[in-house]
């Protein structure tokens, strides 16, 4: 298989990822709004937490395919 | 037949379709821009939730303490005016005292001293009067408790229990 067709799917396996990862923040984000109606305060750190969490690894995903994207296009493609 | 494409097209040839064609590189970095967003969103909700905190509730004389009769219920607003609550006594003379506002949709909960219930009648939910626990109905969570308190021969509620 060659590495540009490696990385395509790479990269479709990441994208699926990030978009769960952003509808587990959005569940996350409807769970601390109920929490903050409901008056659960101790709810609503460890769910803005991990909602900061998926950023870093949604951002950690995109660096990492980004530059591994750049990676291919300054070294061209290998057999 | 006529060709029905205007001419100013042929003046502007803008590729609508290729225009409005995302790559799958820019779906990746409007989908992170929008994690960031949701976490942003987040934290907001926790800061509101940790710095809009209502001080501690105050401690008010709600009722006689013989002012409510055995299967009996009482109507009072604790911690302020706005907030409506009902104080049940069961047969056996136990006290409790929830908040009158469902859970579901907010409607106001009345006794029913025959099943010791509290039912909403907007949507046929229905609590336990002794616990505050949903029982049927829409809501799945239970009525906020108030902590009362005998002192001498009034009752006092001293709080709030979510």
């Amino acid at each position: 298989m060659e590495t540009r067709q490696q990385g395509s799917i790479l990269f479709s396996a990441i994208l699926v990822l990030i978009a769960l990862l952003v509808v587990i923040q959005l569940w996350l984000v409807a769970a601390a709004l109920d929490a903050l109606v409901s008056r659960q305060f101790a709810v609503l750190v460890p769910t803005a937490a991990a909602s900061g969490a998926l950023f870093m690894l949604s951002g950690g995903l995109l660096w990492y395919v980004v530059s591994y994207d750049a990676r291919l296009r300054q070294w061209g493609p290998r057999a | 037949m006529a060709d029905e494409r205007p001419r100013w097209r042929e003046d502007f040839p803008v590729r609508w379709d290729e225009d409005n064609y995302m790559t799958r590189r820019e779906l990746a970095k409007f989908l992170t821009l929008g994690s960031g967003l949701l976490a942003s969103v987040n934290l907001l909700i926790a800061f509101i939730g940790l710095t809009g905190r209502t001080p501690a509730p105050p401690v008010r004389r709600i009722a006689a303490a013989d002012e409510v009769a055995p299967g009996g219920s009482l109507l009072f607003r604790y911690p302020t005016d706005d907030d409506p609550c009902i104080l049940v006594r069961d047969a056996a003379g136990r006290l409790d005292a929830f908040s009158q506002v469902c859970t579901h949709l907010s409607c106001a909960v009345v006794h029913r001293p025959g099943d010791d219930v509290l039912a909403c009648p907007c949507h046929k939910g229905s609590f336990s009067a002794r616990e505050g626990l949903p029982l049927a109905g829409p809501p799945t969570r239970r009525l906020p408790r108030i902590v009362i308190e005998r002192r001498g021969a009034d009752l006092v509620a001293t709080g709030v229990e979510v």
